[in-house]
């Protein structure tokens, strides 16, 4: 039974058959380098909490979900900010942020 | 928010060194605590340390003795968890330690995330606690709930499914920081209201107002005077709405379904409802 956990970083892409959810990933960096602590949230279309992972010590993170319109929050200490974005199935979607404090 | 049940971080501060509070963190990275984690915490990991290794299943009570008493832990010891994403595992611990009759357990308010974002100190250095002969209390079922119950409840009780929207229509099978492919069918089970657990949090990840959370469950038409079993899709998510309901808002005969959905969405001929309304028993 695998968990409902969140894995920092997000969960690999390997051994998983991408051909039928769709990916969102990427960076969220701070003051120009990549945010080594903080949270990547993703909302649905409706502003709705989803999901959220602890970014990576490189300021990574994944999901994966359906086709449609999703929001990202990037949460680093003091400074939050949203990216709207729109996913494919099948597609690997690739959304880099910079929070500005 | 004044409650038993929960510290803040000026309480958690003030007992750091207090031999008879014990932090425990337990996350859904099981390896966020080797990197850093409160001073003086100890850890359980909710996979390895909560769950039988073959069954589907908790340890058991012999079990949980045998880990509490390794881990340092003593009965009459105050027991504060905290973990990451809104205290879901440390809830999810939480209800475990009621389920087996522990005397003093709370939790952190924000958890992991709201310390790490309040820039509070994380430290390496792991304690050193003396074992202990810890003795556990039989499961208190009053706050378990087994399928059974979940079957009877269709159409007489509340049954509040904690997913998220998409997943309570059965657009997603899993939280969408997992691999969507789960062999299972999506949906919910008949007449469960959807309160995602999620907004009983605000974003640091501490909970809301005692009034927004009673605000959150009636809105939603929940009659809190009416036994109350919650679900998500292993247990987890709704041990953190139990956390809200039993312990914040004082409901009395709220219990957790640990099967949920992956148990019932596999389980042959029982009923089903899919998309955004709750559907009829």
């Amino acid at each position: 039974m695998s968990g409902c956990g969140a894995v920092v970083g997000g969960v690999s892409l390997d051994n998983v058959d991408i051909t039928n959810q769709a990916v969102i990933q990427g960076v969220i960096s701070s003051g120009n380098a990549p945010a080594s602590v903080g949270y990547a949230r993703l909302l649905d279309r409706n502003d709705e909490f989803v999901a959220e992972v602890p970014i990576s010590k490189q300021g990574e993170f994944r999901f994966f979900t359906v086709a449609g319109d999703w929001t990202v929050v990037a949460l680093v200490p003091g400074a939050n900010s949203r990216t709207q974005v729109q996913a494919t199935i099948g597609k690997i979607l690739d959304v880099d942020i910079a929070v500005i404090k | 928010m004044s409650n038993q049940a929960l510290v803040d971080a000026e309480w958690a501060l003030a007992h750091l060194d207090d031999a008879k509070v014990v932090f425990i963190e337990v996350d859904e990275d099981t390896e966020a605590y080797a990197g850093n984690h409160i001073k003086n915490a100890i850890a359980l990991n909710w996979k390895t340390d909560l769950q039988d290794p073959v069954r589907r299943d908790f340890v058991n009570k012999e079990q949980f003795e045998a880990l509490l008493s390794a881990k340092g832990v003593s009965n009459d010891d105050t027991v504060v968890l905290y973990g990451g994403n809104n205290n879901w595992f440390a809830a999810y611990a939480y209800w475990y330690f009621k389920l087996y009759g522990h005397g003093d357990v709370r939790l952190l308010d924000g958890g992991r995330k709201k310390w790490e974002l309040d820039g509070l100190e994380l430290v390496s250095e792991v304690p050193n606690r003396a074992a202990t002969k810890y003795v556990a209390k039989d499961q208190d079922r009053s706050i378990r709930a087994f399928r059974d119950d979940v079957l009877k409840a269709i159409g007489t009780q509340n049954l509040v499914d904690v997913r998220s929207p998409d997943e309570y229509a059965g657009r997603l099978l899993a939280p969408a920081h997992l691999p969507q492919e789960a062999a299972r069918i999506g949906g919910h089970i008949p007449t469960a209201a959807n309160i995602p657990w999620s907004k009983a949090a605000n974003d640091d990840g501490s909970f809301k107002s005692i009034d927004e959370l009673k605000a959150l469950y009636e809105g939603a038409g929940v009659d809190l005077n009416k036994d109350t079993i919650a679900y998500c899709r292993i247990g987890e998510r709704s041990a953190h709405s139990w956390f809200v309901l039993h312990e914040l808002l004082g409901v009395k005969n709220v219990s957790n379904y640990d099967g949920s959905w992956t148990e019932y969405g596999s389980l042959v001929g029982v009923p089903v409802a899919v998309g955004d309304e709750p559907g009829t028993a």
